[in-house]
């Protein structure tokens, strides 16, 4: 039923999120997913299906209210606060669909800022942020603040800063929503590019089924259950 | 250490509020400095002024009894214990002065002007003539400034002094004396011998006054007098019991001030962290997110809280020293002879009240910071991602 363990980067067993005090909503019904190393998918579904709360649940930002999730074989469920902060600078990235740069933060400073988190040397963290923005084309706008950036480039230094510290899962919410069509096309080939240059996994939600359509696998997601794992539609 | 980075960023994005912030600690601070100036001044000049003005430990006789009969042997063994200056042995009458047809009431003293020299610097308040002019021949007083006004005499006057049982007799006016305390109204001295003839009880004392070296050691001391000789020892401080209660009472009230002062500075603080915090909610959550621990955005805001607070107790700290130096420098236009003789407002600058004052407003201003770094500390972060 589930693929062959050893390129296993995430493995979610019965995961259920309820919501709700005193109504319940069910955001995520018994959810089970195993999602390799290297993979570029994407979560699609309707608004309110749950694919953002998936999405938090496999980026440690929520706790489910049942079930497991593997980390690299670590049960990221049962980890303390101070746990989930070090695994969440370690082995994930995030891109949002608003940039959420720090606004008082130049460009390079914004991409430093995972590594200064880990505890990386300035000095080091400077050469290996100018570096990852040299990677998404931004080498000449490092001292430029925020509101000095376009929303596409604003976009390409949160990716920067997603992979800066090399993390095994990238994920992404709605990481072109706020773009238009050129720009997101633009930013899609840019993800596809690193991801296939660091081989690390990527997991997109998004509502745009074209970009859906160009990932490796799409998973879509309906009332909380998986509908549809097209994880074989690159063998058609 | 980036919390650190992402604190002094925070602050410097709000710059109106951070500056008023500041100027409330400052504030706060400097005028808390400038109160424990004047209060070291006020507490410093009473303690001197008391202590330069009476004899640290004054020894009583047994308590049925008017006199200190032996009185030299005491004197002698006084004299041999640690840290004591000068002792001087005193023999006190209620007496009435006249001169002419003005009168007076007052307090008499008989001594020997070269060992109560010893006890008190009676020299540094003579107006005119030598203290030491009533150990000449003959019947010769020093009085107070406000006495000799009051009686209208001047040197060289002679006084009638009447002591009950005792015949009156005149004496020279030798010397005036102005210490800027009520003893100026009250009291009078003359050679002991001569007081003690005219008395008419022999060799005899009411009291022996003692200096010591260090002020703060005189209850000690005087405890062990009181124990080894069976004589009543009181230290200076038990004979201005009220005023040293007065002074504590006013310091606790003064304290209380300051709670109040630095918890409004505190509130400044805590209202402009608040802020931070509602206006940087997403920033929270993406700090979260790129694996930033609640440990640390407490820590970032009880930086901004420390920084705040640090900016405002230096400038306040300046601020204190030069506003006490100004006030000290302020001439009072009272007459000399009031509040001891001062002329300006007794300030005294102490390193101490510099640290007290900035230990307190810090640690105040902490606090103000924990509320907001809690609750920044405690969001979920996709909550506050998603709040954008």
């Amino acid at each position: 039923m589930f693929d062959d363990v050893s390129d296993i980067i995430i493995q979610i067993r019965n995961l259920s999120k309820i919501y709700g005090d005193g109504v319940e909503i069910k955001a995520l019904d018994a959810i089970d997913l195993d999602i390799k190393r290297g993979e570029f998918i994407a979560i699609v579904g309707p608004s309110g299906s749950g694919k953002s709360t998936l999405l938090h649940q496999i980026g440690i930002l929520d706790t489910p209210t049942s079930g497991t999730i593997l980390l690299k074989g670590i049960d990221i469920t049962k980890m303390s606060d101070k746990q989930r902060s070090k695994m969440r600078n370690e082995e994930l990235g995030f891109i949002f669909q608003y940039h959420h740069l720090l606004p008082d933060f130049n460009a390079l400073e914004n991409v430093m800022m995972p590594l200064l988190i880990k505890g990386t040397k300035r000095s080091k963290a400077k050469k290996m942020a100018f570096e990852l923005l040299k990677e998404v084309g931004l080498e000449d706008r490092i001292n430029h603040r925020t509101h000095q950036l376009s929303g596409g480039q604003n976009q390409r230094v949160a990716i920067a800063r997603a992979l800066v510290n090399k993390p095994s899962i990238v994920i992404g919410d709605e990481p072109t929503g706020n773009l238009d069509t050129k720009k997101s096309d633009s930013i899609y080939e840019l993800l596809r590019r690193l991801n296939k240059e660091y081989n690390q996994t990527f997991i997109l939600v998004t509502h745009d089924e074209r970009m859906a359509a160009k990932t490796d696998r799409i998973i879509r997601i309906v009332d909380g259950k998986i509908a549809e794992d097209s994880k074989n539609r690159k063998d058609f | 250490m980036f919390e650190l980075d992402v604190a002094t960023r925070h602050i410097k994005s709000r710059r109106r509020q951070t500056l008023f912030s500041i100027i409330a600690v400052s504030l706060a601070v400097g005028i808390i400095i400038i109160f424990m100036s004047m209060m070291s001044g006020y507490t410093s000049i009473l303690i001197d002024s008391t202590t330069e003005n009476q004899a640290h430990i004054t020894i009583m006789p047994k308590e049925d009894e008017d006199y200190i009969y032996l009185y030299h042997g005491l004197e002698n063994h006084i004299h041999t214990l640690k840290g004591v200056g000068g002792v001087s042995s005193y023999l006190q009458n209620e007496a009435a002065l006249q001169y002419k047809h003005n009168a007076e009431g007052v307090l008499l003293y008989g001594i020997n002007p070269e060992d109560e020299k010893r006890v008190v610097n009676r020299d540094k308040y003579m107006l005119a003539g030598e203290f030491v002019s009533i150990d000449n021949p003959g019947s010769r007083m020093i009085l107070g400034f406000k006495l000799a006004k009051n009686l209208d005499v001047n040197m060289g006057n002679s006084v009638t002094v009447q002591i009950p049982g005792a015949e009156p007799t005149d004496f020279t006016i030798t010397g005036i004396f102005q210490t800027g305390t009520p003893i100026d109204e009250t009291m009078a001295f003359v050679n002991l011998g001569r007081l003690q003839d005219l008395h008419g009880s022999g060799d005899v004392v009411t009291g022996i006054g003692i200096k010591i070296f260090d002020v703060y050691d005189a209850e000690e001391l005087a405890n062990g007098i009181d124990r080894e000789t069976g004589y009543d020892a009181i230290s200076w401080m038990e004979q201005n019991a009220e005023i040293l209660n007065l002074m504590e009472t006013s310091e606790s009230m003064v304290y209380f001030f300051y709670i109040i002062i630095f918890s409004i500075s505190g509130f400044g603080i805590a209202n402009v962290l608040i802020m931070i915090v509602m206006e940087k909610v997403g920033e929270i959550g993406m700090l979260m997110a790129m694996g930033t621990s609640r440990r640390s955005i407490m820590l970032i805001f009880l930086l901004e809280a420390g920084i705040l607070g640090m900016a405002g107790v230096v400038i306040g700290c300046v601020l204190g020293y030069g506003a006490s130096l100004a006030i000290a420098s302020i001439t009072i236009p009272i007459p000399p002879e009031m509040y001891f003789g001062m002329d300006h407002l007794p300030v005294v600058i102490e390193l101490k009240n510099f640290i007290s004052a900035s230990a307190f407003a810090m640690v105040i201003n902490i606090v103000a910071g924990v509320f907001p770094a809690r609750r920044a500390s405690k969001m979920n972060p996709v909550e506050a991602i998603q709040s954008v």
